[in-house]
């Protein structure tokens, strides 16, 4: 029975401890459910490495109506990507 | 990333890809974004998205070349880039730099030393600013 205890007890530090680290990085106990339901699910590391072939996705532009390719714009010069959002 | 924009455009091409909102009200938002007024639903639509991409773009005068990620997201599954994240793409459109997952990897200075690596430090000074300063993902470092 002591052992059951101990390791319960040793289960709840450890998530304490995870919720006070994850409620440093996102800002307050609030973002952590925002970050645990919203954003991990969607941040991946991804498979893509150096020297590997840069993949091609169809974007659309500003007008709405308007597509073209990221391989388009490949070539010529080195290219920076920069993926963001507004929020 | 306007300023390396400024500084590297004479060598490398840049081009900004708008993808899935990162805090939007309806999802986990930031009370920064509130202060600043940028508040919007995650877009169910590309119409939506464009919207946004627009507003993004008029209100702060965003000067790099734009493409909207479409509304199933092909451009963030291949890249793996939400919220924000670089890559470097060389000319013989091979995977030449990999930036790390936004916000906490997400470091413009690693940009920007792979540039002058290649053509030299380079730096203008900053022009003078005419409009309010970007709060956005995209611009909002450096």
């Amino acid at each position: 029975m002591t052992f059951w205890k101990w390791t319960i007890a040793v289960f709840l530090v450890l998530l304490l401890a995870v919720f006070l680290v994850l409620s440093k990085m996102a800002g307050s106990p609030k973002d952590v459910y925002g970050m645990v339901r919203y954003a991990l699910p969607h941040m991946h590391r991804g498979t893509l490495k150096i020297g590997d072939d840069a993949p091609d996705a169809r974007l659309v532009a500003l007008d709405g109506s308007d597509h073209f390719h990221i391989r388009e714009r490949t070539g010529g010069r080195p290219l920076v990507l920069i993926f963001g959002s507004y929020t | 990333m306007v300023e390396i924009y400024n500084d590297y455009k004479d060598h490398a091409d840049f081009l900004t890809v708008y993808v899935r909102e990162a805090h939007p009200t309806d999802e986990w938002q930031m009370k920064s974004n509130v202060k600043d007024d940028v508040c919007y639903a995650q877009p169910k639509t590309l119409v939506q998205r464009v919207a946004i991409a627009n507003d993004f773009i008029k209100r702060f005068h965003y000067p790099i070349a734009f493409g909207i990620d479409d509304i199933n997201n092909a451009a963030n599954d291949a890249y793996s880039a939400w919220p924000e994240r670089f890559y470097i793409i060389d000319e013989s459109g091979r995977v030449a730099y990999r930036g790390g997952m936004g916000p906490f990897h997400y470091d413009p200075d690693e940009v920007r030393a792979w540039l002058a690596a290649r053509y030299g430090a380079v730096k203008h000074d900053p022009p003078t600013p005419a409009s309010p300063r970007p709060v956005a993902s995209l611009s909002s470092r450096k």
